[in-house]
């Protein structure tokens, strides 16, 4: 009920860690998400849209994050998403695997 | 703890969380829309476009959802709910398939509780997995010429037969109580008990009839038992002169006493001997012989009070065997162990107890068996009935399963449609089935729940038929939690079985021509085929069965008695219990016998030691060797001997054909008179006139002058009683309790109410037990018989119902499938008759097949019930034609309606129809 399994990126898992890294930086709606993510990778990640929803509604299940309706930046209706407490915690964990998984993927190209 | 809470929450909430998501992603569709409209989009444009960035928004949803609502809890919801629509929507069908399943999972609960209760209850004692039954074995008692050469010279109780003819007992002789009692390393407790049958319980003045039973100081304690009132029989209480105490059961204390604490301390009389109640058990405690409930316990050493100065010899000798033991295992003994510790202690005193060689090469061996269910007399007599009958109600229940089975494949069909379009719309097809599964497991459930309150019904009427009228029945099936438990999976297993062949065939992936059309065959139709066959067989064997067990009765019921069966009262009266003795207790009897025979209505009034019928059981008169004129003379073998009063003959119709009965003249002071029986007569006297002759009873040492011969009376019961009988008076070989049998004009059951009167007028501490017809009498030594005979067949014509049932549907099926190829035929030319001859040809052919599957497996399964029959052979070809007559005959009615009614159609109309 609401743990891993994920179906549309490249690396399992890694969308919860964007969403979650984004909403350490600031707090967004699910639209303002996609776009911080699509900006600051210079459009490579580009994120099914939809995909998103079952990823927050995960997050905030899980207690990682927090959403509240609210009216965003250029006055429109949305439910604003901010991290937690615990979600920060669980952000470093996903990060340090991440790093450990991007050495590991590296040290098996450099290899030989 | 606050993460569980939250999804408790989230999952409480999932509407109203539903309905903000999907207002959060129209939002999120408009917010892009929007900006593409900046960037230059038309309106329509940017909507469509913005859709199609974000992805199927309807499985975006799913998927959000399903974070938070288990699928598997809401998807079962969803097919629960679609569920009751369907069977809503087809009210007829739901209702005959519950109600079907309602009697068939009813009956096997019904039957399944009376398992459970004989063979898996364990005594209602503390631990009763560390008891253990003692017996012992050896080989058959008779060598080579006949003679009884054994150990054992007496025995008061049941010998058994068991492995390869070996003897099996659980008597002991005191002595062997005594020796393994004393410091034994295995046991904890050593205790012992004997049967003390049915005893003259006088409370108050009242006297009624109570079963006994004697019990060693040990025996309480060692079953760990509390008392509910008072305390319980101790060592102390079971020492030769030590205060006579009694320990009555729950139930006597209520009905004598009104309750256990009013019990106590109360004086009783058992048989004329004064004793004191000083305690009661529990309610749920009945001994440890499940087949009985003692109403009263007395310590062991009283039975010198009671049966007499006697008994007491029975102490003493080593030879007679009439104590049964139970121990309880030391913790960390095994029964093996404690078998081998004691098996060498026991051998060694039981061969000082031998006097000859040959008595000695054959000792009984010690063996333990568990006690855990107390003796196994229940379980032997109820277990192999109960298995059959479980058999035949699950295979009632397969084929009500069949039938419904074939209704849905039948329905499948109407919603081949249906399933076709839920398929093209990207429905799994594991969904659709599990969707179609979880309808049939609620139809079977909702068929489970029924059927429990059928099964309330049923074990109330298997107990009547069961019990028969006996006083201290203790069979009680109860529906507890396992046996609804086991009611409930069966229920789903059903369901699974009967609906998992038409969801699968419901959802073949050949979608699209039953998009197109909607017709199909095939594989359907060939499981449709299968299940009627399959249910044609099994109705066989049902019909097979009730056949045999029919038949057996008619046999039973056509043996030759001899002697009248209506119109006769029979009760029993025990003098000697309420205090009388010989030799004025023969002169009571002879008195209320007079008096029995002044009531109005009564033509003629006799008694005798027992019915006659029960005559073996209680034991006859005489048992011990009869000769042909002197000791020197021709021994007589196989005869029975009845001690009768006056009139007994007459009262029970028994032609006298030369000679006299017994009559007045026949008191303790004259000659031993007999009358024997026709066959005993031509047998041992040719056409020699037998009167004047003389009978020896060598044992007894006395001589019997013949004056009277009867016609052939048949000794004992229906299956085991024997031709040859001799009577002797009762005055001369007086019994301690008699059977009255009176002869009266119409019901014999108007009449109780005077005897009660006679009897209480006469002596108001006898009471007056077994009082039944003598028919019920009779019926009641075959009601197993009757039992099952009325079971079998209500059971085929059951399953023979349900299998026309099916066999009708399918074959209307198949018409209305045909109906294009027969109206072909019949514009061709087809008459009538041909039309229906195909249609009935088909079903014969089905009911054939049925039958030569089923033949076989009659055979080989009536050999299994062959005990229960009685000169009838469990292959009678009788039978077996009789039951292939009949399902026939029922398979052409059942095909008969559809075949007319394909003889009707109007050939234009069906081909239009197309």
């Amino acid at each position: 009920m609401g743990r891993k399994a994920h179906k549309n990126d490249s690396l399992p898992g890694s969308l919860d860690m964007l969403i979650l890294r984004t909403l350490s930086l600031r707090d967004l709606h699910g639209y303002g998400i996609v776009q911080f993510i699509q900006q600051s990778s210079d459009n490579e990640l580009l994120v099914e849209e939809g995909s998103l929803y079952p990823a927050l509604q995960r997050l905030e299940l899980n207690g990682w994050i927090d959403g509240v309706w609210g009216v965003t930046s250029n006055n429109r209706r949305a439910r604003i998403y901010k991290i937690t407490a615990a979600g920060r915690k669980q952000l470093a964990v996903e990060t340090r695997q991440y790093a450990k998984l991007t050495l590991a993927i590296a040290r098996v190209m450099g290899a030989g | 703890m606050t993460d569980v809470l939250r999804r408790l929450r989230y999952w409480i909430q999932s509407a109203k969380r539903s309905e903000a998501l999907r207002e959060e992603m129209e939002l999120h569709l408009a917010e892009k829309a929007a900006e593409l409209q900046a960037d230059g989009m038309t309106a329509e444009r940017a909507r469509s476009e913005a859709r199609r960035r974000f992805g199927n928004v309807g499985l975006k949803h799913e998927e959000s959802r399903e974070i938070w609502v288990t699928r598997f809890w809401s998807e079962l919801g969803q097919d629960v709910r679609y569920g009751c629509r369907t069977m809503t929507a087809n009210k007829a069908f739901s209702a005959l398939a519950v109600l079907s399943l309602a009697l068939g999972i009813g009956a096997n609960t019904a039957i399944y509780s009376f398992m459970e209760s004989i063979l898996l209850r364990s005594l209602p004692v503390a631990d009763p997995e560390s008891l253990v039954v003692l017996n012992w074995h050896s080989r058959p008692p008779w060598d080579g010429s006949k003679e009884w050469v054994h150990v054992i010279r007496g025995v008061q109780g049941i010998l058994w037969p068991g492995d390869k003819g070996a003897m099996v007992s659980g008597m002991f002789p005191y002595g062997a109580f005594e020796t393994l009692r004393e410091g034994n390393p295995v046991f904890s407790t050593l205790f012992g008990y004997f049967n003390g049958h049915n005893r003259n319980l006088a409370v108050r003045g009242q006297a009624t009839s109570a079963s006994s039973e004697y019990v060693t100081g040990d025996y309480f304690r060692g079953l760990e038992v509390l008392p509910a009132a008072g305390r319980l029989i101790n060592s102390e209480d079971d020492r030769p002169g030590a205060a006579a105490v009694a320990v009555i059961s729950f139930a006597t204390s209520q009905n004598r006493f009104g309750g256990p604490a009013n019990a106590i301390g109360q004086s009783i009389l058992v048989d004329n001997i004064p004793f004191t109640v000083i305690g009661v058990t529990p309610p749920e405690f009945f001994g440890v012989d499940p087949a009985m409930a003692p109403d009263l316990y007395l310590p062991l050493h009283t039975n010198v009070l009671v049966d007499g100065t006697g008994a007491a010899r029975m102490y003493g000798d080593g030879n007679f065997y009439w104590i049964e033991m139970m121990g309880r295992l030391r913790p960390g003994v095994s029964m093996a162990q404690a078998q081998a510790a004691l098996a060498p202690h026991f051998h060694q005193w039981v061969a000082t107890t031998a006097r000859t060689d040959g008595e000695r090469a054959n000792l009984p061996a010690l063996m333990l068996n568990p006690g855990a269910e107390g003796l196994g007399s229940l379980r032997r007599q109820y277990s192999k009935p109960l298995y059959v009958l479980l058999a035949m109600v699950g295979l009632i229940l397969a084929i009500t399963c069949a039938n419904i089975a074939n209704l849905l494949l039948a329905r499948a069909a109407a919603r081949r449609r249906e399933m076709a379009v839920r398929l093209s719309l990207g429905a799994g097809r594991f969904r659709v089935v599990r969707q179609l599964l979880t309808e049939s497991v609620m139809l079977a459930s909702l068929g489970g729940a029924f059927g429990v309150l059928f099964a309330i019904w049923g074990v109330r009427s298997l107990t009547l038929l069961l019990s028969n009228g006996r006083e201290n029945f203790t069979l009680h099936a109860e529906l507890n939690w396992r046996v609804l438990g086991v009611t409930a999976a069966l229920s789903v297993v059903c369901g699974l079985l009967f609906g998992l062949a038409p969801a699968i065939q419901s959802t073949r992936p050949d979608v699209m021509p039953a998009l197109k059309n909607g017709r199909g065959g095939g594989p359907r139709r060939r499981a449709q085929l299968v299940l009627v066959v399959a249910q044609i067989a099994v109705s066989f064997l049902l019909l097979v069965a009730a056949g045999l067990f029919v038949r057996t009765l008619n046999k039973l019921h056509s043996v030759q008695l001899g002697y009248a069966r209506e119109n006769i009262l029979l009760f029993s009266l025990n003098a000697r219990q309420a205090g009388h003795r010989d030799p004025e207790m023969a002169t009571f009897y002879a008195n209320l016998r007079k008096r029995f025979e002044s009531i109005p209505g009564v033509s003629s009034a006799t008694l005798s030691q027992s019915s006659i019928i029960s005559a073996g059981m209680a034991g006859g008169a005489y048992r011990g060797t009869m000769k042909i004129g002197a000791v020197t003379g021709v021994t007589i073998v196989g005869a029975g001997v009845m001690a009768a009063g006056p009139r007994f003959l007459t009262t029970m119709q028994i032609p006298i054909l030369a000679g006299r009965e017994i009559d007045e003249r026949d008191q303790p002071g004259s000659p031993s008179v007999a009358v024997i029986s026709e066959r005993l007569a031509r047998t041992y006297f040719g056409n020699e006139n037998p009167l004047g002759r003389r009978v020896t009873f060598v044992d007894e040492k006395r001589d019997l002058e013949i004056v009277g011969v009867s016609a052939n009376v048949r000794y004992g019961g229906l299956k085991e009683g024997s031709p040859m009988t001799v009577f002797t008076a009762a005055s001369q070989f007086p019994p301690d309790r008699v059977t009255y049998a009176l002869r009266v004009a119409g019901d014999p059951l108007t009449y109780v109410r005077s005897v009660h009167e006679v009897v209480r007028e006469a002596d108001s501490r006898i009471p007056v037990t077994n009082v039944f017809t003598q028919a019920a009498e009779i019926d009641r030594t075959i009601s197993r018989e009757i039992t099952f005979s009325k079971l079998c067949t209500g059971f085929a014509v059951l399953a023979l119902l349900i299998a026309c049932v099916g066999l009708y549907g399918t074959v209307s099926y198949s018409v209305a499938q045909q109906v294009g190829e027969i109206g072909i035929r019949m514009a061709l030319g087809a008459q009538r008759g041909a039309v229906v001859w195909m249609v009935l040809h088909r079903v014969l052919l089905l009911a054939a097949v049925g039958l030569a599957i089923s033949v076989p497996a009659a055979l080989s399964a009536s050999q299994l019930v062959k005990s229960f029959l009685f000169e009838t052979q469990p292959n009678d070809p009788g039978t077996l034609a009789l039951a292939g007559v009949v399902l026939l005959s029922a398979a052409i009615l059942a095909g008969y309606a559809p075949a007319r009614r394909a003889s009707r159609i109007d050939p234009l109309a069906a081909l239009r129809h197309e």
